[in-house]
């Protein structure tokens, strides 16, 4: 069986939030990039939980070639990760990401899949935590004429191409199964993905990701042309004003509630 | 030229109007009035109680409905083929959705369909010299982003409608005409298979009116029963941050956030909660916010109204005696 994972390398959204909280976050002359040489570059964690996925269904017994695919300037990082936790390929598509949308994106996947050939299962993690946007995923499997199966906690074969899919919905999980070849997206309730020994991390720096070039794939009509540009980037402003009750535990208490019974907030 | 905004819904929703609908409306006729652009509002399926009252309330123009067996409950290849033969037969410039668990899928797979870009998490949308821009959360809520239309001639917009205020206009407005649009789903096959269907348990979160939630600042599953002691005394429900979904404390129904449930409760009590980004934007629209936490810089205070710095294991059982009159 042949698995693909398609991954991102995004900013630490954790040391993001912590500079946006100190007011601090620096947004370039283009007015929309983040320029903090500070902020670390993750695999996205998502993604890194897809390919936790892909891992999980061979330890499970299923014979499977596990490929991860990302597109960047230079995902080497990222692709090595993926390397030392236990994929077998990986190949980078070198495009600066400020040059792309969510379609563009999509559309150089789905030809690096079509140009793979034989994949059974694209992974993709539920959304990028950058861009939050969620939406590869879906055009993906429009483009490449497979199903989707969203927000996945758990997969699993039954059968030799059949996938069961428990869905975290807001409803509580839902249990799907659909026909390979398929994309699924995974979502946080997946759980933690393995973290590689030092020495298949120092054995995967050896690894070199296999290049794809942009021009090199077929890209429709189209030409898998953006279609948004995004122009403008700015901290989200956090006002407020709050009121600090002091005391100990039992006064404060008696005084919120009072505040609040008298506000009408509770009864 | 496609010179038309649509918004969509195809749930039943609560109390006849589908979630959503008014928030996302009222963005859209704001836009509409702006662009000089059609207000129509599509619903698929049965038509919610009082879609002709709410179509009404916000100027819409066309009531289309689209109406089939196959609709009568959600079914994701059915809803995106319906939604692609409206599309094609009435091309819309703006497709506008309230931002759903089942929208999440629905509109990027209705843009690659219809061969239009997609936005989702949109807060905004204007139209400025023609051009259509759309402001999005991004970095899970610590920025705003701003996207353009540049490659497209129509865009579907995933609507945060949660974090958004319904607002009809003043003076009165026209009768919506109704249309019946036929549709032909005979050839669509449901590729995915619901082996074990979710069962919704007890209330919903997002229709909370009070909900206390707690965070990894209180150390334990065991400490958690002092959020369900405070949420039952309160007659709310409990939520909790993501890390302590993620630590077993308690079924991720119960997460609030970015990628939870976005509520928007009258009462907000956070518990051993920082407060990162990603975690409010699934209740900065509280009414009131209150936060405990032991850590007096915490982000949280920085959204709260009242806040007390302090251990959640003394202060929660303390406010559920208050709230009890002891």
């Amino acid at each position: 069986m042949k698995i693909v994972i398609c991954a991102k390398e995004v900013l630490d959204p954790d040391a993001v939030d912590n500079y946006v909280l100190a007011g601090k976050l620096e947004i370039g002359d283009d007015g929309k990039t983040l320029t903090q040489k500070a902020i670390p570059r993750l695999i996205n964690a998502y993604d890194e939980q897809a390919i936790e996925c892909a891992l999980k269904l061979r330890d499970a017994g299923v014979d499977c070639q596990i490929h991860v695919v990302a597109l960047a300037a230079d995902p080497t990082k990222i692709l090595q990760h993926a390397i030392a936790m236990g994929a077998d390929e990986v190949a980078a598509i070198a495009v600066d990401t400020g040059s792309v949308d969510g379609y563009a994106t999509a559309a150089l996947l789905a030809a690096f899949v079509t140009s793979l050939g034989g994949v059974d299962v694209v992974l993709c993690g539920r959304q990028a935590s950058d861009g939050d946007q969620g939406v590869v995923p879906a055009m993906l499997g429009e483009m490449l004429g497979m199903p989707i199966v969203t927000i996945a906690r758990a997969v699993e074969m039954v059968g030799p191409s059949t996938v069961r899919v428990t869905r975290v919905t807001p409803d509580g999980d839902e249990i799907v199964e659909v026909a390979c070849p398929a994309v699924i997206t995974i979502s946080n309730e997946f759980g933690p993905p393995r973290y590689p020994t030092g020495l298949r991390t120092m054995k995967a720096r050896k690894v070199k990701p296999t290049q794809v070039s942009p021009e090199s794939l077929s890209l429709g009509a189209d030409g898998g042309k953006p279609r948004v540009t995004l122009t403008r980037q700015v901290m989200a402003s956090i006002t407020g004003s709050c009121e600090f009750l002091s005391g100990d535990a039992a006064t404060a208490a008696r005084d919120l509630v009072k505040r609040l019974r008298d506000e009408r907030v509770i009864a | 030229m496609p010179n038309t905004v649509v918004v969509c819904t195809w749930d039943q929703g609560r109390q006849g109007v589908p979630a959503g609908a008014e928030e996302t409306l009222t963005l859209a006729r704001k836009c509409s009035v702006s662009a000089g652009l059609e207000l129509n509002w599509l619903v698929l399926g049965p038509a919610p109680d009082r879609a002709a009252e709410i179509a009404s309330k916000y100027g819409v123009a066309h009531l289309d409905r689209i109406d089939a067996p196959e609709l009568s409950e959600f079914q994701p290849d059915v809803c995106v083929a319906a939604l692609a033969q409206y599309c094609e037969r009435h091309p819309p410039k703006l497709v506008l959705v309230p931002q759903t668990f089942e929208a999440r899928l629905v509109a990027p797979r209705l843009a690659a369909r219809a061969g239009a870009a997609v936005v989702m998490n949109a807060l905004d949308l204007v139209v400025e010299n023609g051009t259509v821009q759309l402001t999005a959360s991004a970095y899970g809520g610590d920025t705003r982003v701003t996207y353009e239309l540049t490659g497209a001639d129509a865009c579907v917009v995933g609507v945060l409608a949660d974090m958004l205020l319904a607002e009809a206009p003043a003076g009165g407005t026209s009768q919506p005409e109704t249309r019946q649009l036929p549709v032909d789903l005979g050839g669509v096959r449901e590729r995915v298979k619901v082996v074990q269907r979710a069962r919704c348990e007890g209330p919903r979160l997002e229709e909370a009116e009070i909900i206390v939630s707690g965070g990894v600042g209180l150390g334990t599953k065991e400490n958690f029963q002092l959020i369900q002691d405070l949420a039952g005394a309160l007659g709310g429900l409990a939520g909790a941050s993501r890390p302590a979904v993620e630590n077993g404390w308690v079924d991720s129904s119960r997460q609030v956030g970015l990628t939870g449930k976005i509520t928007r409760p009258v009462l907000y009590l956070a518990a051993g909660i920082s407060g990162a980004s990603q975690h409010m934007v699934g209740c900065a629209a509280a009414k009131t916010i209150v936060a405990i936490n032991t850590n007096p810089d915490a982000p949280i205070f920085r959204y709260a109204r009242y806040g007390i710095v302090g251990d959640a294991m003394e202060i929660l059982p303390a406010i559920t005696r208050a709230v009890k009159g002891a």
